[in-house]
């Protein structure tokens, strides 16, 4: 059956067809026929999460502005479309087009989170395509991966021919260009010409890495073939300034999870969250313009009528001029009924009256993330932010009209006891009568959010051990019984899906059978009803893989760690003296505030001795 | 503070966008009008609209209608043709008036929905009421309706499409022919209207 008369004929008995039309306003639609290198953009989750995905608007405005290349678009289908599909024998298709994806030459994966793992599995086998690397013939397409999750990749790294390490603006074009060549000259065969791809800056090629492991399961030695580079080091660009900005993005169809637009004022962060993978690997600090970014902000909004603007970042408070281009674009913005937002704030007094000044056009909540609720865990997690800090902020929204505030918290952290714990209940109660100036906050309402803490590649807690399932319900049960109050509600992750995070995000390719088979048993892990850590469990016994083993083992300085081939800038070293500080409680200020302290991120200013 | 009729189409694939995703298409191409809106006012400002009665997913339509205030001069042709250029592909804005005071609001005259539907010997029209007494639901009209006319039910939505919406049942026989199939939810009964004129 064709694409076309499938939709025409299937889509109106699934939940949600405006997701599979790809009639977007702003949808470039460049003729699949007439390009040389034809791009699918592929968000392993469902289209409203991926829509809201600022990194493959980006790479799709930049491909679709050269000439000789076009950039569709994917999603991971609904499972009522999957359904559809296989029945139908309808391979999955790019949005835009209506070609089915083996069609295309490149698929670009991004990586955004663990939990999609099973969902990039069942894209692949959606589109008919051989899983791993090494089965796919010359007429296949190029999987590659980009975004956080190529930082480790090992556990899926085998389905992907290649990935890409750091900013992907340059990247794309210089892999387009390859790929054409490639095309065009026939000379190479698929090997030899993952080989030459090699030698792209931030590109790694996981077939040309060999792994050897011990008797005791670690690993042994990580080789590279001749000419492949060890270490992988990331791609950086050092001036994002000069780099296309998707100014008229795509509008989704329907509702998106973040239905706004965004200017990302600067990528990276330097304040050193310990457990924080996007704080290490995206360092340095690179902002963009303030000048282009008004500009910019006020051509999304008349480009795509939306009623929000987003001025995103890790930690957009720390942004240089921030003072200055939100009050000039919330008056703006203001005129047009269009409302200003920044996400991600600090805790502290001043992010509170930067959000109060915005909050002209809507009711926007407030959250603040103070992370741990003992002084102790937040010194060891190197999170500058005083109980007195917290208390002020709150005070500060309250008087500001917030009633109602999030507060995030982690708990699981290295050597936490339940003391620290306890503090985070005392901490919310203290909050609840003090919300205004000592007094009773009348009216307050809390909404508590506990995660639980999982230790990522790149951060100085990747040596650190998992806590166990049940003592995070231990540590739930606590906060349950403090927390039964009035105005306050509780919730948290599931216990079950950090723990599997955990496993992958630490997990080496002797995982991938266990991944695979997840997927072909129906596990798409980050849609919760579609979570089954029964599986998994049967999934890596089958395997013969353990579990806690990845999890909750303490890993030594010396063993060799499943991504120390790939290198995002900050070194090894320095991570390591971080980890002692976290058991110190030694804190190590913002390089951007005082000195640096020799991460090796920056390019020229060299790694400590 | 004025008021605007807009008449808008529904064809094809927007079909498939449910009442809610149009009337956000629909915003978002207004707020990019240049038309000087008039928000709500609270903590959540909108555009001032009212809708036309919810088209059900997957029906087209010909004449559905949105109702939007306005302050201060402006110059509609242009509007419409900007919103043209940003609506996702099916959805078009087909004409766009200004309303005088005395004209009634869209609720008031948007009380009967007309329906082409395809059959095997050529298309027959369904009248429904939208409010009142008679109301009914589109499904259960066309359950009668393939029952009338020996289609199984449960055919085909493709190819249905709203051609009109009424104030009362008798101005329907100028888009409709002579005769149409109105099916009373009250009674649950399919009857077959005549142009008594
Ligand atoms: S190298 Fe120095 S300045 Fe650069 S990010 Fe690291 S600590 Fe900061």
């Amino acid at each position: 059956m064709g694409i076309d008369v499938f939709l025409e004929y299937e889509l109106l008995g699934v939940s949600h067809p405006g997701r599979y039309l790809g009639t977007e306003v702003n949808a470039r639609n460049k003729p699949f026929s007439e390009a040389s290198v034809r791009w699918a953009l592929i968000y392993p989750d469902v289209y409203e999460i991926g829509m809201s995905n600022l990194g493959l608007s980006i790479l799709y405005e930049i491909i679709n502005d050269t000439t000789e290349a076009m950039a569709d678009r994917a999603y991971l289908p609904w499972v009522d479309m999957q359904e559809r599909l296989l029945e139908c024998g309808v391979p999955l298709f790019g949005l835009e087009s209506r070609r089915p994806l083996a069609s295309f030459d490149i698929l670009g994966i991004t990586l955004q989170h663990e939990l999609t793992y099973t969902n990039v599995v069942r894209i692949l086998d959606l589109a008919g395509i051989p899983l791993l690397a090494r089965e796919r013939d010359e007429v296949c397409p190029l999987v590659i991966g980009g975004g956080p999750g190529a930082f480790n990749p090992e556990p899926i790294a085998e389905l992907f021919d290649f990935l890409v390490l750091g900013d992907g603006e340059e990247a794309v074009l210089e892999i387009t260009d390859a790929v054409r060549n490639w095309k065009q000259e026939k000379t190479l065969d698929r090997s030899d010409f993952l080989r030459q791809c090699a030698s792209i800056p931030g590109i790694y090629v996981p077939s040309l890495y060999k792994f050897a492991y011990r008797a005791d399961g670690t690993i042994d030695s990580i080789t590279a073939e001749a000419g492949a580079p060890n270490p992988v080091k990331k791609r950086l660009l050092s001036d994002l300034d000069g780099w296309l900005y998707p100014r008229r993005p795509v509008v989704p169809l329907i509702e998106a999870v973040h239905d706004r637009v965004s200017v990302e004022l600067f990528r990276g962060c330097t304040r050193g969250c310990r457990f924080c993978q996007a704080g290490m690997i995206y360092r340095p600090v690179r902002e963009r313009d303030g000048r282009l970014l008004a500009n910019w902000a006020r051509e999304l909004v008349a480009n795509t009528g939306c009623d929000e603007l987003s001025l995103t970042s890790l930690n957009s408070a720390d942004y240089t001029s921030i003072l200055s281009l939100s009050e000039e674009l919330a008056m703006e913005m203001e005129s047009r009924h269009v409302a200003v937002s920044v996400p991600s704030l600090r805790t502290d007094s001043f992010s509170v009256q930067l959000a109060s000044r915005l909050r002209r056009v809507k009711q926007t909540g407030l959250t603040l993330a103070p992370e741990a609720g003992s002084a102790r865990m937040r010194a060891s997690i190197n999170k500058g932010v005083s109980e007195e800090d917290l208390m002020r902020a709150v005070a500060a929204a309250y008087g500001e009209g917030w009633r109602k505030l999030k507060l995030y918290f982690m708990i699981g952290l290295p050597s936490e006891g339940e003391e620290d714990v306890e503090e985070i209940w005392r901490v919310v109660r203290r909050i609840m009568r003090e919300g205004d100036s000592g007094a009773p906050a009348k009216g307050l309402k809390l909404s508590v959010s506990i995660s639980t803490f999982v230790p990522k590649p790149h951060t100085p807690l990747q040596w650190a051990a998992q806590m166990t399932p049940p003592e995070i319900a231990r540590r739930h049960f606590i906060l349950k019984e403090g927390l039964r109050m009035k105005g306050v509600t509780l919730r948290w992750h599931s216990r079950e899906m950090s723990y599997l995070e955990g496993i992958i995000s630490r997990g080496d390719r002797r995982l991938l059978p266990a991944v695979i088979s997840a997927s072909r048993q129906g596990c798409l892990d980050g849609w919760g009803e579609f979570f089954s850590w029964r599986r998994w469990e049967e999934a890596l016994a089958t395997e013969g893989l353990n579990p806690a083993w990845y999890a909750e083992r303490e890993r030594p300085f010396d063993e060799i760690l499943p991504w120390d081939h790939l290198h995002c800038g900050v070194e090894r070293d320095y991570l390591w003296e971080e980890y002692r500080k976290a058991g110190e409680g030694e804190s190590t200020p913002d390089c951007r505030i005082r000195d640096c302290t020799f991460c090796g991120a920056c390019p020229g200013k060299g790694a400590s001795a | 503070m004025k008021r605007a009729l807009i008449k808008y189409a529904k064809r094809g694939e927007a079909a498939l966008l449910s009442h809610r995703e149009t009337m956000r298409s629909l915003e978002r191409a207004l707020r990019r009008s240049g038309l000087p809106l008039v928000f709500t006012s609270g903590y959540n400002p909108r555009p001032r609209m009212s809708f036309s009665p919810a088209l059900p997913l997957g029906i087209q339509a010909e004449a559905e209608y949105l109702e939007v205030s306005f302050d201060g001069e402006t110059d509609l042709e242009a509007a419409m043709q900007v919103m043209n250029s940003a609506l996702p592909k099916g959805l078009s804005i087909i004409d766009i008036q200004e309303l005088t005071a005395s004209m009634p609001k869209l609720s008031k005259w948007t009380r009967y929905g007309l329906y082409r539907v395809p059959g095997d010997v050529g298309e027959v029209f369904l009248l429904l009421a939208l409010a009142g007494g008679k109301q009914a639901r589109l499904k259960d009209a066309l359950a009668s309706l393939w029952q009338r006319l020996g289609l199984p039910i449960g055919s085909e939505l493709r190819g249905i499409s709203r051609v009109g919406l009424y104030a009362s049942d008798e101005e329907v026989f100028e888009d409709a022919g002579d005769s149409v199939y109105f099916f009373d939810g009250e009674l649950g009964e399919l009857e077959v209207l005549t142009n008594s004129v």
